[in-house]
């Protein structure tokens, strides 16, 4: 075990590089409020096992003691939620995606929207965390490969959603009834 | 189109790069990580709480910390390793010192479990004043001893989650970095909790 003065300066100097991505991760998917506890909880374990937190690239980690973090955070939610009888009229990706719908593009949102929440997180780590395979797959626990079709299957589901929003020969929204007509 | 498509998803962020976060150096954050470094590291499940967080249950365990045993049975790293490596040879020596009472607990769930690097199924043999021996089972990671002794100078019965550990009776045990994980992570062996441990280590 380190001694304490030694934890402090690896922790100081761990906190010091993932504090912004890690803020930024936690409220791309919980409430600020949430966030902000959230952070607190991260931080803590990150304290707590320092000694196990990699040397050279340490923002993969952390964001996978986010994830878990958030996880158990969200079942908390859902199991409040379901005391009161509302989960029913909650879609789950509601809650993931409530942030993007202010914003301009929502055919993209909207359309990201429709994908199961899995292929949502995976999505979102590549474009929002700016992640490649290889550090998708040290948060979610599997390989680089796995990872890379699945990204891959997400993307593809991603711009098949949208082209049903959208369809490519017309662009217009009127076309949209005969697109579903022909499928 | 792929360089496209992440640039447009990008653009759907709400947390792009031009959403102020709060500086490491500002004063309240200052006071977070000032709070965070107070806090003991050797009484929590990996993935533990704030101290603030109202989801977490308070508990009344000791802490149990895991000790390198005579022989050297359990070759704990000094600097970074995540899994403590375990040999065969003299059983493990665990002790369960009773210094923090107030520790809390997170809510159980497989995905902690999950990243625990010890974990076994072990029968208690022997209880002999402050001292508890189990064979060990089954192993599910991170050993391979065939004993684990648990010493409890302040009393067993604060010992993982409040259960006292009784001769014959069968348990699950979870440790890391050199603490016996409590608050649910180890306990009686049910079907339940077996069925969690094999979930998240195999069988």
């Amino acid at each position: 075990m380190s001694s304490d003065f030694s934890r402090r300066q690896r922790f100081e100097a761990i906190a010091a590089e993932v504090y912004d991505p890690l803020q930024r991760y936690l409220r791309r998917r919980a409430s600020p409020d949430d966030a902000g506890d959230l952070l607190g909880d991260v931080l803590l374990t990150i304290w707590r096992r320092v000694d196990d937190v990699p040397g050279e690239s340490p923002l993969p980690w952390c964001y996978s003691v986010a994830r878990r973090t958030l996880s158990n955070h969200r079942r908390g939610i859902r199991r409040r939620l379901r005391l009161v009888e509302r989960l029913e009229s909650e879609p789950p990706s509601a809650l993931l995606l409530d942030p993007a719908k202010a914003l301009e593009d929502d055919e993209l949102a909207a359309a990201l929207s429709t994908l199961p929440a899995a292929d949502q997180e995976i999505i979102r780590l590549w474009a929002w965390e700016q992640l490649e395979p290889r550090e998708i797959a040290e948060i979610l626990g599997s390989t680089a490969n796995a990872v890379s079709l699945r990204l891959s299957r997400a993307k593809k589901k991603l711009s098949e959603s949208m082209s049903r929003q959208n369809p490519p020969e017309s662009g217009h929204k009127g076309d949209r009834h005969a697109e579903e007509q022909r499928r | 189109m792929t360089d496209e498509l992440r640039e447009r998803l990008a653009r759907l962020d709400p947390m792009h790069s031009e959403v102020p976060t709060e500086s490491v150096t500002t004063p309240s954050s200052r006071q977070l990580l000032e709070d965070i470094m107070s806090t003991p590291v050797t009484e929590q499940p990996e993935t533990g709480p704030t101290p603030k967080k109202s989801r977490w249950l308070l508990g009344v365990a000791a802490a149990a910390a895991l000790v390198v045993a005579v022989g050297g049975a359990l070759a704990l790293s000094d600097g970074g390793s995540a899994d403590p490596t375990v040999v065969a040879g003299p059983p493990l020596e665990l002790n369960a010192g009773a210094n923090d009472s107030m520790a809390m607990c997170i809510v159980f769930d497989v995905e902690f479990l999950r990243p625990m690097p010890l974990a076994f199924e072990g029968t208690v043999t022997e209880v002999e004043g402050d001292t508890v021996t189990l064979t060990a089972d089954h192993w599910f990671k991170g050993g391979d001893a065939s004993q684990v002794v648990i010493n409890a100078p302040q009393g067993l019965e604060a010992l993982i989650d409040s259960f006292p550990l009784e001769l014959g009776e069968q348990y699950l045990i979870t440790a890391t970095d050199g603490n016996v994980n409590y608050c649910g992570f180890s306990g009686p062996s049910t079907p339940e909790l077996r069925s969690a441990f094999e979930e998240a280590f195999g069988s």
